[in-house]
Parts: C-alpha cells; sequence; structure tokens
C-alpha cells in the first residue's frame, strides 16, 4: 500500500486534524496555567518585597542592620539589596548602585541590576525590584530574581512538551491504523469492482458482516449491480430476438427479389415479388416500430399528455374496431361495463386503446373458432379494473410473466403472426400510468386484468349498462 | 399541374419521393437543406411543401415557423422519423397541416398530399352525393339510389370520409386516424374488414361495387360509369 495513499485516507486526515485540534487547545490550556501561575508567583514576590521594605523603612537607624541581615538570610542568593545616601554613595547592599530604571515609588517593578549578584556571576539580570525613599533621605532598593518565575515556564512548558508528544504521536499512529484498516477495506473493494469492470459482471462486492458503513455501502452496490445484469441480460436477449425477427423477414424479401430477378419475366410476377419483398420489408418496420415505441412509453415521455380519459369509452370503441374480426372468426366479443363505465382516468387516450386493442387482439387471435371473449369495465376498491377475458388456451402459469417480456412468445403462439411485442407494450403502458397489469386464469382461457388505481369511478343509478353496439345488435 | 417543393436532405429519398410524385402528376422541386429550402418556399409559388423534420443548416420546424410568420399559407406536410404523438404535435402547432412518419409508402404520401390538396374543398354542405349515393349528415342516413342503407355510425363515418375524397386513394392509416381518431396502427388487415363489411351493405346484389380497393395501398370511392 503506497504510503501516500494512507496519508489521503479520511481516517488518517480525521486524526490528524483531531491532533491539530487537541494541541491547539492543550496550548491555550497550557497558556492560561502559565499566567495564572505566574501572576502568583510574581504577587507572592511584590508581597515579600513591600513588606521587607515596610520593615527596614519603620526603623530607619536600623536600616543598615536590616538590609545586611535580610541579605544574609538569602540562602539561595535571589536576593537583591541596597541602601544608598543622599550624596550617592551605597551604604550596604550586594548591588554597586541603584539600578537605573527603578522608580523609588514603593510600588514593585522590573528593573536591571548592573552588578553581580551574590554569587558574582550575572550581570545586568533582570530582577522583580522595589525601589523607596526612606524619612531620611536615603534611598532604599530591594529586588528578587525571576528565576522562580522562568522556573515556572519551563516545567509547564515541559510539561506540555511531554503531554503533546505522546498525543501527536498516537494520533499520528491512530490515524494511520484507521487510515490503513479504511484503506484496506476500499482496496478490496476496488479489487471486486475492478474484476466486475473487466467482465465478470456476476461478480459481487464482499460483506464483512460488521454492517458498517463499507458494508453499507457495498450492499447498495451490489443491488445495483443485479439490477444492472438483469438489465444487461434484457438487452442482449432483446438485441438477439431483435436480430432474429428482423433476419427472417429480411432474408425471405432478399431471397424473393433474388429469385424474381432471376426467374420472373411478365410484369405482373414482378409486381407480385416486389409486393410480397415490401411486405417483408413492413414486417421489419414493425418490429423496428413497436420497440422504439416501448422503448419511449418506457421513458415516460409521454406523461405531459395525459388527460382525463373515459375507459369505458375505449373499451367499447376497442371491441367495435375488432367486432369484424371476430365476426369472421365466429367469436363472440361482449362489453360489459357496470356502473364503473362512468370510470375515468388520467392517461393518454391513444395509449390505452392500443394497450386494451392489444388485448383483445390477442384474445381473438387464440380464441378458437366460436369461442368468446369478454370485455368488461367493473369498480374494485375503488379503481377501474379492465378485463379482457376469453376461453382461448390460456397461458400456462410458468409463462405468465415471462410474456411481459420483451420478445417473449410462449411456445404454443410462435408459429402465429406478430412479434411478441404486443403483451411488453401493454405493460409498458400499465408502468406508465401506474397500472397494475396482471394476467390470470379464466378457467378456461386466459384473463388478463388491467388495475386503474387513481381512476375516478362515478357511480351509475342505472344498472347493468350495455354499449350503444350492444344494443345495436353489433356485439 | 400541382407544383410541390420537396425539402429532404437524403439525396436518394428526395429522388425517389420526387420521381414518384412526378409521374402522378406533379410538378416537384427538390431543396437539399433548411435554408435552401426557406429560399425556394418564398421565392416560388407552391401548391403544397413536403419537408422533412430534420435538415441540416436549419431543421425542418423552424423553416415551417419562420413561413408561417411570413403569413405563408401553403399547405405542409412534415415526414419524420420521428412518429410520436407528442412529436406530430409539435409538428402540426409549428405549422404544419399534416405528419408522416418515415418509413412511409409512396402512396400513402402521395395520398396525404392530394388530400391536403382538397382540404379547403371540404364544404359544410349537409348533403353528400356520389353517383346514386346520397348522404344526409344532419340525420346520419345514406340511400344509395331507393335503397336506405343501414349502417353503423362508425360505418357512416367511414363511407362519409371516403365520399368527400371521392377519387382519391385514402390509406388505412389516414382512415384509422381520421374516422376512429386514434393514433396507432392496428393490425392492417382490421381496417381491410371493416371495409368489407361495409361493402357488403353498399352494393346490393347487381349494383356496381363503388369501393375499390387499391391493392396494397388503399382504397378509393369512384361513382359508377
Amino acid at each position: 500500500m503506497p504510503r501516500l495513499d494512507l496519508f489521503r485516507t479520511t481516517a488518517f486526515r480525521w486524526a490528524m486534524t483531531l491532533a491539530a485540534a487537541f494541541t491547539g487547545l492543550s496550548i491555550i490550556l497550557f497558556a492560561f496555567v502559565y499566567w495564572q501561575t505566574a501572576h502568583y508567583e510574581r504577587a507572592q514576590l511584590d508581597d515579600m518585597l513591600r513588606h521587607e521594605a515596610k520593615v527596614i523603612a519603620e526603623d530607619p537607624a536600623n536600616a543598615v542592620q536590616a538590609l545586611k541581615t535580610w541579605l544574609r538570610e538569602d540562602i539561595h542568593s535571589v536576593r537583591y539589596g541596597i541602601l544608598v545616601a543622599h550624596d550617592g554613595v551605597a551604604q550596604a547592599g550586594n548591588m554597586p548602585a541603584l539600578p537605573k530604571d527603578l522608580w523609588p515609588d514603593g510600588k514593585p517593578q522590573y528593573a536591571s541590576t548592573e552588578a553581580q549578584d551574590a554569587d558574582g556571576d550575572e550581570r545586568g539580570e533582570k530582577i522583580r525590584a522595589l525601589g523607596l525613599k526612606l524619612l531620611d533621605g536615603r534611598t532604599l532598593g530591594l529586588g528578587n530574581d525571576t528565576d522562580a518565575l522562568e522556573h515556572v515556564s519551563v516545567v509547564i512548558i515541559r510539561a506540555l512538551g511531554l503531554g503533546l508528544g505522546p498525543m501527536v504521536v498516537l494520533s499520528l499512529l491512530g490515524g494511520a491504523l484507521l487510515g490503513r484498516r479504511a484503506l484496506g477495506r476500499v482496496t478490496v473493494l476496488s479489487k471486486a469492482i475492478a474484476e466486475i469492470r473487466e467482465g465478470r459482471l456476476s461478480g459481487r462486492l464482499p460483506l464483512t458482516g460488521r454492517r458498517d458503513e463499507f458494508d453499507r455501502l457495498a450492499t447498495d452496490i451490489n443491488a445495483m449491480m443485479d439490477e444492472i445484469e438483469r438489465l444487461l441480460d434484457e438487452v442482449r436477449s432483446v438485441g438477439d430476438s431483435i436480430a432474429h425477427d428482423l433476419r427472417t423477414p429480411l432474408t425471405r424479401a432478399r431471397t424473393r427479389l433474388e429469385r424474381s430477378r432471376n426467374v420472373v419475366t411478365t410484369p405482373a410476377e414482378f409486381a407480385a415479388a416486389i409486393d410480397e419483398a415490401m411486405g417483408w420489408l413492413d414486417q421489419t418496420f414493425a418490429v423496428i416500430t413497436a420497440v422504439l415505441r416501448i422503448g419511449e412509453i418506457e421513458h415516460g415521455r409521454r406523461r405531459a399528455a395525459f388527460q382525463s380519459v373515459d375507459l369505458g369509452q375505449i373499451l367499447v370503441e376497442a371491441a367495435e374496431l375488432y367486432d369484424p374480426v371476430a365476426e369472421d372468426r365466429e367469436i363472440t366479443v361482449r362489453v360489459g361495463v357496470d356502473q364503473a363505465s362512468a370510470a375515468t382516468a388520467m392517461g393518454d387516450r391513444d395509449l390505452l386503446f392500443e394497450a386494451v386493442a392489444n388485448l383483445l387482439d390477442n384474445a381473438i387471435k387464440f380464441t378458437p373458432r366460436g369461442g368468446h371473449v369478454m370485455l368488461s369495465l367493473v369498480e374494485r376498491d375503488g379503481s377501474a379494473v379492465v378485463t379482457v377475458a376469453d376461453d382461448g388456451p390460456g397461458i400456462a402459469e410458468a409463462d405468465r410473466k415471462r410474456v411481459l417480456e420483451r420478445f417473449y412468445r410462449a411456445e404454443r403462439s410462435r408459429q402465429r403472426e406478430g412479434v411478441g411485442l404486443g403483451l411488453s407494450l401493454v405493460a409498458a403502458i400499465a408502468t406508465l400510468h401506474g397500472f397494475r397489469l396482471t394476467i390470470g386464469d379464466n378457467h378456461p382461457g386466459c384473463r388478463v386484468e388491467l388495475v386503474c388505481p387513481g381512476s375516478t369511478v362515478a357511480l351509475r343509478k342505472v344498472g347493468p349498462i350495455k354499449s350503444d353496439l350492444v344494443n345495436q345488435g353489433a356485439i | 399541374m400541382p407544383k410541390l417543393l420537396l425539402i429532404e436532405d437524403d439525396d436518394i429519398t428526395a429522388a425517389e419521393i420526387a420521381s414518384d410524385l412526378r409521374w402522378r402528376g406533379f410538378g416537384v422541386e427538390i431543396a437539399a437543406d433548411g435554408i435552401e429550402g426557406l429560399k425556394q418556399a418564398r421565392e416560388g409559388s407552391w401548391d403544397v411543401i413536403v419537408i422533412d423534420r430534420m435538415l441540416p443548416g436549419c431543421d425542418g420546424l423552424t423553416v415551417l415557423k419562420t413561413l408561417r410568420g411570413e403569413s405563408n399559407k401553403v399547405p405542409a406536410l412534415i415526414l419524420s422519423a420521428m412518429g410520436h404523438v407528442d412529436e406530430r404535435v409539435r409538428g402540426l402547432r409549428a405549422g404544419g397541416d399534416d405528419y408522416l412518419s418515415k418509413p412511409f409508402s409512396l402512396v400513402e404520401l402521395a395520398a396525404r398530399v392530394e388530400a391536403l390538396l382538397r382540404r379547403p374543398a371540404a364544404s359544410r354542405e349537409t348533403l353528400l352525393r356520389v353517383g346514386p349515393l346520397e348522404l344526409d349528415l344532419i340525420t346520419s342516413t345514406a340511400t344509395r339510389g331507393r335503397r336506405s342503407l343501414d349502417l353503423l355510425q362508425r360505418e357512416f363515418k367511414l363511407l362519409e370520409y371516403l365520399v368527400r375524397r371521392e377519387g382519391q386513394v385514402v390509406t388505412p392509416a389516414m382512415l384509422f386516424e381520421e374516422v376512429w381518431n386514434y393514433n396507432f396502427m392496428p393490425r392492417t388487415n382490421l381496417i381491410h374488414v371493416h371495409m368489407g363489411r361495409l361493402r357488403r351493405k353498399l352494393d346490393g346484389p347487381d349494383e356496381t361495387p363503388l369501393i375499390e380497393t387499391v391493392r396494397g395501398i388503399g382504397y378509393t370511392l369512384h361513382a359508377p360509369a
């Protein structure tokens, strides 16, 4: 694993961000502690200086003695003192002269010594000092070095270093560890994705079972892959089916034309050959048109043209359209519209008509001579339900779902005309409208239902209504 | 001779359409792109324009919109590979008078062009007559000679459409769009079956058939000679 990648992991970056935040906070905290401690130390020093100055000033006659005693008691060699006569001569003390920057106002302040301290090793040291004019005109200077204050800062900085150092190191380690772990998972996932990308579409991302964010993401991606695989399979089989369904009529057209070119002699024969070839070409166009239409419907582009559609009217008109064909095949088509005859649904009138016409077309095509087809519109649970039922051979239970797929044709219907797109077209139209399409058994025969939720069903007071067509004896 | 401007960029399709329409007695000029088409449409005096939807330079709908904007009212038929309802609606709103989606048969195109040329003749008369046939649009009754015809409502509309286009070829697609008012192509023999039923009612045992089937194309209604 390249080190650069590790540093780029979110986990590592988070660890670093947190470490930086903690460092910043610690510094602020230690600075506060230092400020408070130093303030306390300084106040102690100032009190001590003020107290000593007060003691000496109260008894000027013994000032020299008192100063000497005070300096003598200084076992740590931190004290400075001087007593200067009004002529400027130092009478006692361990400083050669009064610090020039010491103001004799009795207030503690910072000043610099110009002389050696008791050890004789420091010059120009910064001290905390106090200057005071005694009642007899002499000037007293008292001081204490600031080593204690410096010690405070040293101790605090050392504590800061001791605390922060391990924290930063631990953060780095923790971040690296977390980053490594995340990177490990990502690497595993990347590898799995790379395999899928290389064509092994059945591959899925591994799960750890920890149900963490990676597992959730992997589960989602796997679900997406399932769908993609299904769609690709569908596209592949649709592609194969289209190729097959186009190849057949195109081959027929080509061979017919080729043969005609060699054999045909009279204009009438030519015309017949051309007519036949055109018929095959029309069939290829029908396939292409149907595929394009399904694609268009599935993309939902037609939703914009939705309007209120009278379902009963569509049923009656579809029945009327197919009536002569049914009559030719001696099939009885009945339209039964009960109180739901006043059902309206929001939809595309042409598409809904096409759906019903397709269902009716199928029913008539597969119903044997002398059979019956029932087209009905009823109200169920507040929704209008369009039913097309026949007493033909029906659709085997295993086939019921598959017939809705593009180009699928149940084996026994293979020989019949059509491109196997009718029901998938109906399914696409149903989906576009949010309707439910179910294929069931009519005992015997097939029963297709189009349940239209959201349709408005107005109850009619009169009993069962028959269409005009039924009244006219057409059905 | 009706003058027709064909704006189509595919030269093979254009040549095929043009020679077919010339054979049918139209004077046809071809423009190969939208800009040239617009220019010719403005300059010439045309009886009808056939225009492809997608054209290089300036697309068909823009050409039509421009022409209509200039109060050019010459009837126009749009040809398009896009046959969906919303595309048709867009085409018609842009100023097209009819819309034909590709692939189409030449005869369908010719029939629609003829229908466009005849359009103003679709009068408001309430009594239509062709030979012995008489249609009363108010009472929705039809008679042939002295025989009254027992027609269903749809059959009456079908006959009315044919009568209004006497002598013209009408295709199943035109009938389905105009008589049934639905925009999709059902099984082609459906219209044929309807026509068969209408014929049986129309022609008595010794009468000359009025509706002629034009093989592979459509139907035409003639008054008997």
